[in-house]
């Protein structure tokens, strides 16, 4: 991969990877304020193992047990994807 | 997706952190996901090496159609530590996760080096706990009547009987409980409700009053301060010899949701204080 994919880029990867390894027939519809649990339909649980065939993708390791920590001290517990694509985007950033 | 083969069946497991080995085991009805959501797996990870991983019937696992009592599951636990090469552990278990985990200690104390009991309630002790007290099963009536699922308040937490209504929902009430829980939640709750779950999940199958008493490891019986099982809580710390209670502030049922940075803070503390004394007795020449 040649420089870091853009937050468009990476939306089109979560994406496929929904689509892919979590069976979401509805991602290309995906957008930023879709929500996690409230619109895909999700649970916790898919999101642990979304994370790891997100580092699967990238080949590399992102600190997704933050994301999920922080996920877990939120009232409604869900995540809208735009935040997700900021998360990845920062840490593939991040050096 | 890490999966492991043990018993005869396919786990889905999560691993993080270097160290002494914790293996940590959700509650009926729950995932590993749990683990994640109350930030234990980053910081047991910071010491230890933490294995969670789920049930037989819940998150990625197989979903076998029989076996789920305390015994099976504690079987599970240590064909999962087989399998990865853990050859001792402590092991930390939420609600029926703490049964399966003193289950575990029993039948092979020698594989189990300490254990925390989150808010466990063991089929032999039910006769302590008033269970009018238990809030949590009257909130999980409530969602489950707004789901249109109606279960009677004569059977407290009764999973047979929730697994019953469940599978016999039909058309509108049908679709309203889908929508509550999600369609994934709905498929795996579906799949766990065909087994033999409920059932057996209420079973002593072995686990007496004796044979808990006979827990010689050190044990940290971590309870909500408003936990229904509060009286259990009290009976392991009298009758175990090397049991510490401690309250998890403003929990009832739910710590690891309710007060997620207290509960992992005393988990944390106690693993930590597990791993100092062992060491110490290590450079005494004693373990």
């Amino acid at each position: 991969m040649t420089g870091s994919p853009t937050k468009s880029q990476i939306l089109k990867d979560v994406a496929s990877v929904l689509e892919n390894r979590l069976g979401v027939v509805s991602a290309a519809d995906l957008e930023r304020e879709t929500r996690f649990f409230a619109d895909l339909g999700l649970a916790s649980i898919d999101a642990v193992v979304l994370g790891e065939a997100v580092q699967d993708h990238y080949q590399r390791p992102l600190p997704f047990n933050l994301l999920m920590a922080e996920i877990g001290g939120r009232a409604d517990r869900d995540l809208a994807i735009g935040e997700l694509v900021d998360f990845i985007e920062h840490h593939l950033n991040t050096v | 997706m890490p999966r492991i083969a043990a018993n005869n069946l396919s786990f889905h497991y999560q691993q993080a952190g270097a160290g002494p080995d914790v293996v940590l085991i959700h509650g009926l009805t729950g995932d590993l996901s749990i683990w994640f959501l109350c930030q234990a797996m980053g910081v047991i990870g910071r010491a230890h090496r933490a294995t969670a991983y789920d049930l037989r019937g819940h998150g990625y696992s197989d979903t076998p159609p029989s076996n789920y009592t305390s015994a099976d599951q504690a079987a599970d636990a240590l064909a999962i530590m087989d399998a990865l090469g853990i050859e001792r552990a402590t092991l930390v278990g939420h609600s029926f996760g703490g049964v399966v985990a003193m289950h575990a200690a029993l039948i092979a104390p020698e594989r189990v080096t300490a254990l925390v009991l989150s808010d466990p309630s063991f089929a032999a002790l039910r006769h302590l706990e008033d269970l009018n007290r238990w809030g949590h099963w009257e909130n999980f009536r409530q969602e489950a009547a707004d789901a249109g699922v109606e279960l009677s308040g004569e059977h407290w937490y009764d999973l047979t009987r929730f697994f019953g209504q469940v599978n016999h929902l039909d058309g509108e009430r049908l679709l309203r409980f889908r929508q509550a829980v999600g369609l994934p939640g709905f498929n795996r709750l579906i799949k766990l409700a065909r087994t033999t779950c409920g059932d057996d999940a209420k079973a002593e199958s072995g686990l007496t009053a004796e044979r808990i008493g006979e827990i010689e490891q050190p044990v940290l019986a971590l309870f909500g301060e408003f936990s229904p099982f509060l009286a259990t809580a009290d009976y392991l710390t009298e009758h175990l010899p090397r049991c510490v209670q401690r309250r998890v502030p403003g929990a009832k049922h739910r710590a690891p949701e309710e007060n997620a940075a207290a509960f992992v803070a005393l988990v944390d503390e106690f693993l930590m204080e597990q791993r100092a004394g062992r060491v110490l007795a290590s450079v005494r020449g004693t373990e």
